[in-house]
């Protein structure tokens, strides 16, 4: 077993985070006070394909393997305070694009991944409904065969960057009494297709600089270039999906939970209270000690699903223990760095309260930590 | 591998991983094992892992459904088409 960070990874870390820490970190707390989704970042994170780490080279991307996209992506929450712009990058990359490369035919590779990897185009998962959350397939959005397409009619809801999105990959039932077991089909629909309603964006409590809203379909026709892996494959794809999800996006969380360690460490050796620095109060020194052990635990977790990604059929249970130890872990390690900072990390100015506010949805999307506990039980025969 | 043998290794699966304590005869070859919600969604991929690695192959995305995984029946058929 080999630990050691390779020279090209060590590159691809430093070269992220001095393009992020350059680029990505101005008039945050107006953009998050304002909902506001910075387009013209991404297409800055576009031109250094970020939105195609993943993407082999031929179609437009990095062409990077998945334990390399969950480092690139945890660089990117470590030096890029906007959290809502990573978690836009991630909800575009690893349910959406990913799924692409592995379930496309090659027409649809070619039609969409340079778009996707380039910046010019956003894509938006769309599973979730109105009545449907960890239930997933209880959905209700049907697809109804027509000549050689079909015609798609419900309402999506939560779906990340769908307000902004120019492709829709989203889940419809085409056989309502097979469901999860090849009754769901997954359809790569332009945003822009007759019959589709994109509501104004729902205001949230955190990751506010990334925009979610509701999707509804009025007898949407898509041909048959449209279906992504198959009639009935949607349940493999969206397992597939959250694989990468579960493991890749809270590699971003890993690189958050550094940049807070780093931010509580300089903060509390240079904050003098009754004539000596806050670290030298066990009470503080305590909570930091806390966050790295969350950090190292975290990062292999994180890691080791990451690697499995691409050398076994499934990571379900690697990737379930990952997320769930993870969006925990930084909630628990914001918290405490509000309440190291004090007052000034309860202010909007120290950006430290925006960290916590942002971390509390990591416990709810890509399946609550109580879906990723069923998960791990299933696994264990329970 | 031989059919009886596949039939054999699946069985063994199926009655030890979700049937802990029920009687062996109850789980005849045909028993449906979705319709029957004995198989629920994280069981099926469960099922889906355990075949893919225990005969060495790949379902693809539309594969996974009634028609190959809901009996034992079904899915010794499946391996062996996938096999062949």
């Amino acid at each position: 077993m080999d630990f050691s960070i390779s020279e090209e990874q060590k590159a691809l870390r430093d070269s992220i985070v001095q393009f992020a820490r350059k680029e990505l970190n101005q008039n945050l707390i107006e953009r998050d006070r304002e909902q506001q989704f910075p387009r013209d970042l991404w297409t800055k994170c576009g031109e250094m394909r970020l939105p195609g780490l993943a993407v082999p080279e031929e179609y437009g991307g990095l062409g990077l393997e998945s334990l390399d996209t969950a480092m690139a992506l945890e660089a990117l929450g470590y030096a890029c305070e906007d959290s809502g712009l990573v978690f836009s990058i991630c909800a575009h990359l690893l349910p959406c694009v990913v799924p692409i490369v592995k379930y496309g035919t090659e027409e649809q590779k070619r039609r969409w991944l340079p778009g996707l990897s380039n910046g010019e185009l956003i894509a938006a998962n769309c599973m979730t409904e109105p009545n449907t959350g960890s239930d997933a397939f209880a959905m209700i959005t049907k697809a109804v065969p027509d000549g050689d397409g079909y015609r798609i009619t419900g309402t999506k809801t939560f779906s990340s960057n769908g307000p902004v999105a120019d492709l829709l990959v989203l889940f419809a039932l085409t056989d309502a009494e097979k469901r999860y077991h090849g009754g769901v089909t997954t359809f790569l629909i332009p945003r822009h297709s007759e019959g589709i309603t994109v509501s104004k964006k729902i205001e949230k409590l955190g990751l506010r600089t990334s925009p979610f809203g509701e999707i509804s379909l009025d007898n949407v026709y898509v041909g048959p270039e449209a279906i992504l892996g198959g009639v009935g494959g949607g349940s493999t794809l969206f397992a597939h999906s959250m694989d990468w999800e579960r493991t890749c996006l809270f590699a971003f969380n890993v690189g958050v939970m550094e940049r807070l360690l780093e931010k509580s460490v300089g903060y509390a050796r240079t904050r003098q209270q009754f004539g000596k620095p806050i670290s030298q109060f066990p009470a503080i020194s305590a909570k930091i000690a806390d966050m790295k052990v969350r950090l190292e635990a975290a990062r292999l977790l994180v890691y080791r699903a990451a690697w499995k990604l691409t050398r076994s059929r499934t990571v379900s249970m690697d990737a379930s223990i990952a997320k769930l130890f993870t969006s925990e872990a930084l909630l628990t390690s914001s918290l405490d760095a509000v309440q190291i900072h004090g007052g000034y990390g309860y202010s909007t100015e120290y950006q430290i309260e925006r960290a916590l506010r942002d971390s509390v949805g990591g416990t709810i999307y890509s399946g609550t930590s109580e879906m990723q506990r069923n998960i791990i039980a299933s696994w264990l025969g329970l | 591998m031989e059919t009886s043998e596949i039939r054999a290794v699946v069985r063994e699966y199926i009655l030890k991983e979700f049937l802990p304590g029920e009687d062996p005869e109850a789980l005849t070859d045909d028993l449906q094992l979705v319709s029957g919600r004995i198989l629920d969604s994280l069981a099926t991929l469960r099922v889906v892992a355990f075949l893919e690695e225990k005969f060495g192959f790949e379902f693809e995305a539309h594969e996974v459904g009634v028609q190959n995984l809901d009996s034992i029946d079904l899915m010794v058929k499946f391996v062996e088409e996938k096999k062949r």
